[in-house]
């Protein structure tokens, strides 16, 4: 088996979901300035709400995806509505602790409700192995999460070059002021960007669940975010794609040749590389402080 | 001024006085009667959450049926258990409440804890049970009150070690997964010395799991280059089965050999189609296996509305290492003492053999003055069309 | 803004900053001071090692806040700092043999030069950054932490011997008791020194920092030398703790340090109040404290509703959850500023303000 092109294909799926999952969070931090530490857990529960419509209510899969975009979307607005809202203004501080209070509500709520081991979802990508070499085989749904996230993604960047709404929150994140006195209502992209980021977490975690299993660990996936957000920077999409795919590879490199161990902190080594050199981010901009 | 000074130095003076008054310590023994306190440390919502469930239901369940018994010598066990999440400050939390509450005896969860609390249950004089093997809680003279009811994950290790050497027939290269921490060193460094004590042909090599790991491919390739065949997994059952599945869909030749965190229903479960053909060791007789020891968890939990096949062998691990206690105390109280923590203690100690009707190892457990490993005896199995069958039992490293 | 009596004047500078003002604060801090002594005569030993637990996070959050709320340095890397000064003090007293208070004094100053060393790249990153900069120093300490075979007794995590300093030993019986008046004592000089610090030149350079760096600069305040020594000075608290906490519980596991525990202490620090040492105590109680009472709590309503107590640990996690939200949401000063409010409430009536 051809080691390189294995760990490379692995390293790119697990670098997708990654992407979707700092997708999300750059997203919030753009348009809110909010640091979101919820981000795993809504992968989390965007899994859960698949599994609990397609299995525990035997909805067809469509329409189970239907209902886990609905929901997804609303816990967004409700999120934003309730709780970060009221904490427009404050001190970056308070508002991360709000994010670290959500993520343990969201995660007891998902474990009241489904217990701690991991739920049975029948594989809903087909496993079935391609060869991709001769001798060298890759599972089918490590490389359709490959294919489905990059949809996601190009749909996501289309979405902010040519929609009204992309455009707006474009213009949101760069100076708010600015946004305002062009007539967009800053308050409804606040709401968008969280609808955005549960949706783009709802598809990383079926797909995570998918590949791997469904149960609290998903939650834990949701750290390597912030890596992939120093190497992406906060300003794009491409960015954040090149991040997520980064880390994703590094990680699978390091477990393949190196100590298996050291892949765990492989990614946040590099970060600390990189800020050394770049205090923002390889693609981030230099932020002007006037006083 | 003057008065200020005055003021300040007298507070000083009458502080310093004070803390020379100590309260009378509270005085922990057990009362001569009345019921017999026990506390229970349990992972429910932690890392090994999972698993730390339904042992702590199976322990409860024990002492639910017990005291509808009538209790041990008519007195009934007073239970507490409390979540702690594998947080080694919060076990130790838990334990000093238990203390203060009077408890005789505690059963714990986790080698981090149980390593942890070891010198103080052995300073405060508590028998202390739980869910690690860890080779270490079973020397009376580094862990005088921890008594171990399995075999250790060394002597786990020492049983693969031998099947595998049987199965490759001669030479064979091993790859050991562990959980990257100590729980997954503990049964390392025993391996290899048993493989060149014993002159096995083997080669193991370790590679620590990363946790959080989506795949496990990496290790994999790794294993793949060291020409590996078996591989030893040294973990709970998730990313077990998260191996497995890679194995599968690489379509490598690799035989798993899990040790008995990850050897139960829930690899099987988890991994589906994937586990076939893996090799399970597991001191703990699984469900499928029906012993004896099974018949009477399955009468208490029928009349509950469940049954063992849902609540899996960890039900029963716990179970039984709850009655083993139970029994400590049963013997410690006949022979007439106070029931305190020593009393217990001695009483394990010369009790002679325990009966777990064939549940743990191969059905009697025994703790000595010398050693206080009650078992060294394993079960090995296979996971075929979804279920654990027995390949060797009552196997003991040899 | 805040009310203060009328009629006090000062008359000379040291009068004006000094720590109370007024007859009615001197009250408050004798009914404190008298707290503390007769603690320990009304708790039973539990509740004492529960006090115990939550002095020694008292001096963590007050270094902590040194950083977080005073110089406005987001940072998530308590817990490893928190290992830095228990690793220290445990290896230097056990292997070493160093006498108990040079151990613990080596680990403070070990921990406020690790503290320095991260502090140099705080000088160029800020806000987001920063933080995702501590999370990675903390994860990569923990790292190191369960890895290095050194750190541990073999496969068994390092273990502490009972504290011992010259002749005194530390009992079994009077453990709790021993412990809590030593704690004490750490906690209440921990704080007087921070109080003291921020009437020092240098704690108001801390806060020229936090509130507008480049003005400060501009003003003559060396940002450098402020920034790494509020590091510094923050991961000396931190390690006084850490050391503590490695004498008090008599084993040192990397399990004690993980992220969750840089969590626990930001949420003390931020429910406390940032930038107020009295917060810093409010919060470390208040945070401590609600496991305990949420655990007694549902033990107490679990019997009487089943279902409850089968969910039981998940429950306690929403309402941990539920308790920082609605918490952040009513006053997201904190809990000093809740009292600061009870305190003019009074003072101002009838007036509203």
């Amino acid at each position: 088996m051809n080691t390189f092109l294995n760990l490379t294909v692995y390293g790119l799926s697990d670098g997708a979901i990654l992407a979707l999952a700092a997708l999300g969070f750059v997203l919030i931090y753009k348009a809110t300035g909010v640091i979101n530490f919820a981000q795993g857990e809504l992968l989390l529960i965007g899994a859960y709400t698949l599994y609990a419509a397609f299995v525990v209510f035997r909805l067809p899969m469509g329409v189970a995806v239907i209902i886990g975009v609905v929901f997804a979307i609303l816990l967004g607005l409700v999120i934003e509505r309730l709780i970060l809202r009221p904490l427009v203004g404050e001190n970056a501080i308070s508002v991360i602790m709000v994010t670290i209070g959500l993520a343990a509500l969201l995660r007891a709520v998902v474990q009241m409700i489904f217990g701690t081991r991991p739920v049975p979802q029948p594989a809903l990508l087909p496993r079935t192995p391609i060869e991709l070499l001769p001798g060298t085989s890759v599972p089918a749904n490590r490389l359709l999460v490959i294919l489905i996230a990059a949809i996601v993604l190009t749909a996501f960047t289309m979405f902010f070059r040519r929609s009204r709404h992309g455009i707006a929150m474009r213009a949101v994140a760069d100076d708010q002021q600015a946004a305002l006195t062009m007539g967009i209502s800053v308050r409804r992209i606040f709401a968008m960007a969280w609808a955005l980021a549960a949706l783009s977490a709802l598809v990383g975690g079926i797909l995570l669940g998918d590949v791997t299993e469904v149960s609290g660990r998903l939650a834990s996936f949701g750290l390597f975010v912030f890596p992939v957000v120093i190497l992406g920077g906060l300003d794009s999409v491409p960015g954040t794609i090149v991040g997520g795919l980064t880390i994703g590879l590094t990680y699978q490199y390091v477990s393949g040749y190196g100590d298996p161990g050291l892949a765990q902190i492989a990614p946040y080594l590099l970060l600390l590389a990189i800020l050394l050199v770049r205090p923002y981010g390889l693609f981030g901009e230099t932020r002007i402080e006037r006083v | 001024m003057q008065k200020q000074r005055w003021a300040v130095a007298i507070a000083a003076a009458t502080t310093l006085a004070l803390t020379g008054c100590a309260p009378d310590s509270a005085t922990t023994g057990g009362e001569s009667d009345g019921p017999i306190k026990i506390g229970i440390i349990a992972d429910l919502t932690g890392a090994t959450g999972d698993v730390g469930t339904p042992y702590n239901e199976g322990m409860l369940g024990y002492i639910d049926w017990i005291n509808a018994e009538g209790g041990i010598d008519g007195r009934e066990i007073d239970a507490t258990s409390k979540d702690y999440a594998y947080d080694v400050p919060t076990a130790e939390r838990l334990y000093k409440e238990y203390i203060n509450d009077g408890a005789v005896a505690i059963q714990g969860w986790g080698t981090g804890d149980s390593e942890a609390l070891m010198n103080k249950v052995a300073a405060d004089e508590l028998p202390f049970m739980s869910a690690s093997y860890a080779e270490v809680l079973t020397d009376p003279a580094e862990a005088p009150y921890n008594f171990v009811v399995a075999p250790t994950y060394s002597d786990q290790m020492r049983v693969a070690l031998n099947w595998i050497s049987e199965d490759a027939g001669g030479q064979a290269e091993v790859a050991m997964f562990h959980n990257d921490s100590p729980f997954g060193l503990a049964p390392l460094a025993d391996g290899q010395s048993w493989i060149s004590d014993q002159g096995l042909d083997l080669n193991m090599k370790p590679y620590p799991m990363p946790a959080g790991s989506a795949n496990y491919v990496g290790l994999l390739s790794q294993a793949k280059q060291q020409g590996a065949k078996y591989i030893v997994i040294q973990n709970v059952s998730s990313p077990a089965a998260q191996v497995a599945k890679d194995i599968e869909a690489q379509g490598l030749d690799m035989k798993i050999v899990c040790l008995n965190w990850c050897a139960d229903e829930q690899f099987v479960d988890t991994a589906g189609p994937a586990s076939e053909g893996h090799v399970l060791v597991q001191p703990f007789a699984p469900i499928t296996a029906d012993m004896e020891g099974h018949q009477v968890i399955e009468e208490y939990l029928t009349e509950k509305g469940s049954s063992l096949a849902d609540e899996g062998l960890h039900y029963a691990q716990g179970w039984y290492t709850m009655h083993i206690m139970a029994e400590g105390i049963k013997a410690a109280l006949e022979e007439g003492d106070d029931l305190s923590g020593a009393a217990i203690r001695e009483a394990l100690e010369t009790m002679g053999a325990i009966d777990t009707g064939g549940v743990v190892g191969a059905g009697e457990v025994e703790f000595s003055e010398d050693s206080h490993r009650g078992s060294t005896s394993t079960g090995i199995y296979v996971a075929k069309g979804g279920e654990m069958e027995p390949l060797e039992t009552g196997v003991t490293p040899e | 803004m805040a009310a203060t009596a009328t009629g006090i004047f000062h008359r000379s500078y040291q009068r004006e900053l000094s720590l109370r003002h007024t007859k009615a604060e001197y009250f408050r801090l004798a009914l404190v001071l008298a707290a503390m002594v007769v603690v320990p005569y009304m708790v039973d030993n539990y509740w004492l090692s529960i006090v115990n637990t939550i002095l020694i996070a008292v001096i963590g959050a007050v270094g902590l806040n040194i950083l977080v709320g005073f110089t406005g340095q987001i940072s998530l890397g308590q817990g490893g700092f928190l290992a830095v000064g228990a690793f220290t003090s445990a290896l230097l007293y056990q292997r070493a043999d160093l006498p108990a208070p040079l151990s613990i004094a080596c680990a403070v100053v070990v921990t406020a030069g690790a503290g320095a060393l991260f502090g140099l790249p705080a000088l160029r990153l800020k806000g987001l950054y920063l933080a995702i900069a501590t999370l990675a120093s903390q994860e990569i300490i923990v790292f190191i932490a369960r890895r290095w075979s050194f750190l541990r007794d073999g496969s068994a995590p390092m273990s502490v011997d009972r504290l011992h300093i010259g002749g005194f030993e530390i009992t079994r019986e009077l453990f709790e008791w021993q412990w809590y008046w030593i704690l004490l004592t750490c906690a209440v000089l921990s704080v007087l020194a921070a109080r003291n610090l921020f009437r020092s030149g240098l704690g108001r350079s801390f806060m020229a920092v936090r509130d507008q760096d480049i003005a400060a600069s501009a003003m003559g305040v060396n940002v450098t030398r402020a920034k790494v020594t509020a590091f510094a000075v923050s991961s000396g608290f931190v390690g006084f703790a850490g050391a503590l906490s490695a004498h008090y519980t008599e084993t040192v596991t990397w399990e004690s340090f993980t992220l969750e525990v840089s969590i626990l202490y930001l949420a003390m620090i931020i429910v406390g109040g940032l930038g107020s040492i009295a917060g810093s105590v409010y919060g470390a109680f208040f945070m401590m404290l609600i496991p305990v009472f949420l655990n007694e709590l549902l033990h107490a309503v679990g019997d009487t509703v089943p279902f409850l107590l089968s969910r039981l640990p998940a429950i306690e996690n929403a309402v941990f959850g539920l308790v920082i939200i609605i918490f952040l949401l009513s006053e997201p000063r904190g809990l000093d500023r809740i009292w600061q409010r009870m305190k003019d409430y009074i003072r101002f009536w009838p007036f509203r303000y």
